[in-house]
């Protein structure tokens, strides 16, 4: 079977955003594969194993994307298809349909996987646009996988300790994150060996997608620093009174 | 706006971002599988075994080294990021016997045949099987040229008598790459051969008690009439010396990088330390003489890391560099040197101890001018190559 995995270029979770000219950053921190991306690429892996077929990793982004698929192919994939744009920030419907005609262009997916979320933009549409795009079923958040004659079955965590198990038929997007399974730390060889793997590239301007052009960013601001969080003491009747106190005197949110 | 580059820095050449993976992977492994247990190893001196086969699996054991024999080839800086990173255990002990791979297969890659490599490289490689290499002896080890191991030759093997001492894995070693007599009393008259630790005949010392290194297991080894087939003789019979003198520069570049890193981990945990000791109502930092101790401590470190990795960068481009090696070793245990005691020293009590890093990094430290070449061994080469 032929698996995509859908892989953003992100600044590493650590390093120190800086926003220049309003609506842009700069780019000279250190990028990584976005994390949820990992568990996704390591589903797309051991299907692939057992089901046989190839893993194919499709990264949108600028060109120096390039060390991220990289590093994608070291964790596992057989090859790579950069999309190369100029744009620092793509929205999440232009993204998905560029992605859509990508893996279709390439050959048409038996499975999909991306991360639920970017740990950039923190969108989450991604994986629903796409599926919704290509008419596929989707789920994400997902912590479970299986598959079996051409049936999916996934866990997703649905808050309070519970999770639902959906069921779907294959070809469906699955959007991973951290539990689905234990990203392990690529071997040297494998890390040596992504080099060598073939990485098609190809501008986005040639897949001549048409964006309603939806969104648009603004601006950019740097989170306010928070202040020191306060932890009220005592029973919850007290804790409960002070909250209301502070709501009112120092926060001034309450008349 | 900056575009990103391919590799992290424009200022550091050495590492692009094959590096940088290699060096993420071999991190988490040091933080998943050896930092929570490494105190409780040094404590009882050793090792798990099963950390060889984890190292082998991860491709680890096997940087630098030939793919048809289960290798990562790289260049030079990638050995430098896996040792670099296992230094981050804080435990000198356990990178130098997780590395006498490093030091006892190198003559077999390169003088030995393929059957040898298939036996005694590939498993090692794969963490099946330890590698040690013996050179050392009761007698002497600076002066390896008058070492009296002696092997005779009887038909299709070898009468192996002697023994080896100070032989990093020595305990547990399946293997010794084994420099021996077989010619004249001078340099001429020196080969290797592979002993295998189950030859009848063989035996070892318990692991011997040290001042530093506590994980790693040295031992003295004892051949008490060895039958060694001719076929384990590397290379050449009575060349030894010259495979010797070639393993050399690789073991030194290892022992800076130690050195580096020992100095490097005392400084971060020294200026920890100052910022949140107190003493006379502020923190040890807030006094000019430790910041400008730890300023003194920091450029030392820088100094003999760049110059370490200029040295590399030479070798990797494949000029000669036995002179500069030396010089880079001897500094780097100088700046080591100086760098562990200051660093116990701003940790006062706390540094001499055991529930501190800068204790172990302390004691570890001390064999780093001893071993692969005294100091005064590298001063006689860089003299004669002056
Ligand atoms: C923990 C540990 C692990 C080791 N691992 C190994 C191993 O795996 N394999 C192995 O083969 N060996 C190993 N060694 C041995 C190490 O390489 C030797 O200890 C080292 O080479 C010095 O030899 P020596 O101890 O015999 O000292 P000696 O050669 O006796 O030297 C004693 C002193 O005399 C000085 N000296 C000697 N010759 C000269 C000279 N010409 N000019 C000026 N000064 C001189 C030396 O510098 C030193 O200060 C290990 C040692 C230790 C402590
Ligand atoms: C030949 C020459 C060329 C120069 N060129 C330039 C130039 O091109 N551009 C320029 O801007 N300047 C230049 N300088 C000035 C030079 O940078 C200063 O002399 C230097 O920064 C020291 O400052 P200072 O002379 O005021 O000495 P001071 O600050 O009075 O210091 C005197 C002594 O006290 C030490 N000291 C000072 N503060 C501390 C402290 N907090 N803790 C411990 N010790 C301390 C100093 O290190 C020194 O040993 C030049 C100076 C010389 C002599």
């Amino acid at each position: 079977m032929r698996v995509y995995v859908c892989v953003k270029h992100v600044p590493d979770t650590a390093a120190n955003i800086k926003v220049v000219g309003g609506s842009g950053f700069d780019e000279s921190v250190k990028f990584i594969v976005n994390p949820y991306d990992e568990y996704a690429i390591g589903e797309a892996s051991q299907l692939v194993k057992k089901e046989g077929g190839e893993v194919v990793i499709v990264t949108l982004g600028k060109a120096s994307a390039m060390t991220t698929v990289r590093a994608a192919l070291a964790i596992g994939g057989d090859r790579g298809i950069l999309i190369k744009t100029d744009k620092q920030f793509v929205e999440s419907d232009e993204t998905a349909l560029i992605l859509k005609k990508a893996i279709e262009d390439d050959g048409g997916a038996d499975m999909i996987f991306a991360g639920k979320q970017a740990a950039d933009s923190e969108g989450m549409q991604t994986c629903y646009r796409l599926a919704a795009n290509l008419g596929m079923p989707v789920a994400t958040e997902v912590v479970g996988f299986s598959y079996a004659g051409g049936k999916v079955v996934v866990e997703r965590e649905i808050g309070g300790g519970e999770r639902e198990v959906i069921e779907m038929t294959a070809p469906c997007v699955v959007g991973a994150t951290k539990g689905l399974n234990e990203v392990r730390y690529p071997k040297l060889p494998d890390i040596m060996k992504a080099k060598k793997k073939p990485v098609n590239e190809i501008d986005a301007g040639s897949l001549k997608v048409d964006a309603a052009g939806l969104v648009e960013l603004v601006a950019l601001e740097q989170v306010p620093e928070r202040s020191n969080a306060k932890m009220l003491e005592g029973s919850v009747t007290e804790a409960v009174d002070t909250l209301v106190k502070l709501l009112r005197d120092e926060a001034k949110v309450l008349e | 706006m900056a575009d990103q580059k391919d590799s992290k820095n424009d200022f550091q050449h050495y590492f692009g971002k094959e590096h940088d993976l290699v060096r993420k992977s071999v991190r988490e492994l040091v933080q998943k599988e050896i930092l929570p247990n490494i105190d409780e190893w040094e404590e009882k001196a050793t090792f798990p075994k099963k950390l060889y086969k984890m190292a082998g699996e991860l491709g680890l054991l096997g940087v630098g080294y030939p793919e048809e024999l289960g290798g990562t080839p790289g260049d030079i800086f990638l050995k430098i990021v896996v040792g670099e990173e296992l230094m981050r255990s804080t435990s000198g002990g356990l990178v130098a016997g997780l590395g006498s791979i490093d030091i006892a297969i190198p003559p077999i890659i390169r003088k030995g045949t393929e059957e040898q490599k298939e036996r005694f490289v590939r498993p090692v490689i794969a963490g099946d099987r330890i590698a040690a290499l013996g050179i050392t002896e009761p007698g002497g080890g600076s002066d390896v040229a008058n070492l009296k191991t002696t092997a005779v030759k009887k038909g299709d093997h070898y009468l192996v008598n002697g023994s080896k001492t100070f032989i990093t894995s020595g305990v547990r070693a399946d293997q010794i790459t084994c420099a021996v007599r077989t010619g004249s009393e001078n340099a001429h008259g020196i080969s290797l051969l592979v002993i295998e630790s189950g030859t009848p005949g063989y035996s070892t010392s318990p692991p011997m008690k040290k001042t530093g290194w506590w994980a790693s297991d040295t031992a003295e080894l004892y051949f008490d009439n060895l039958k060694v087939p001719v076929s384990n003789l590397i290379g050449e019979e009575n060349q030894g010396f010259y495979y010797i003198m070639e393993n050399f520069q690789s073991e030194r570049l290892q022992l800076c990088i130690m050195a580096n890193m020992t100095a490097r981990i005392a400084l971060e945990q020294a200026m920890k330390y100052a910022t949140e000791r107190e003493a006379f109502g502020k923190p040890l930092s807030g006094f000019q003489v430790t910041r400008h101790k730890l300023a003194e401590m920091a450029t030392q470190v820088e100094v003999s890391q760049e110059f370490t990795y200029r040295v590399a960068a030479k070798m990797n481009a494949g000029i000669n560099q036995i002179k500069e090696i030396s010089m880079a070793k001897n500094f780097a245990c100088q700046v080591s040197d100086r760098v562990t005691f200051d660093a116990v020293q701003i940790f006062g009590g706390a540094g001499y101890v055991r529930e501190s890093v800068v204790e172990r990094l302390y004691r570890d430290n001390r064999i780093l001018s001893i071993g692969g070449g005294t100091t005064e061994i590298m001063k006689e080469i860089i003299s004669k190559l002056m």
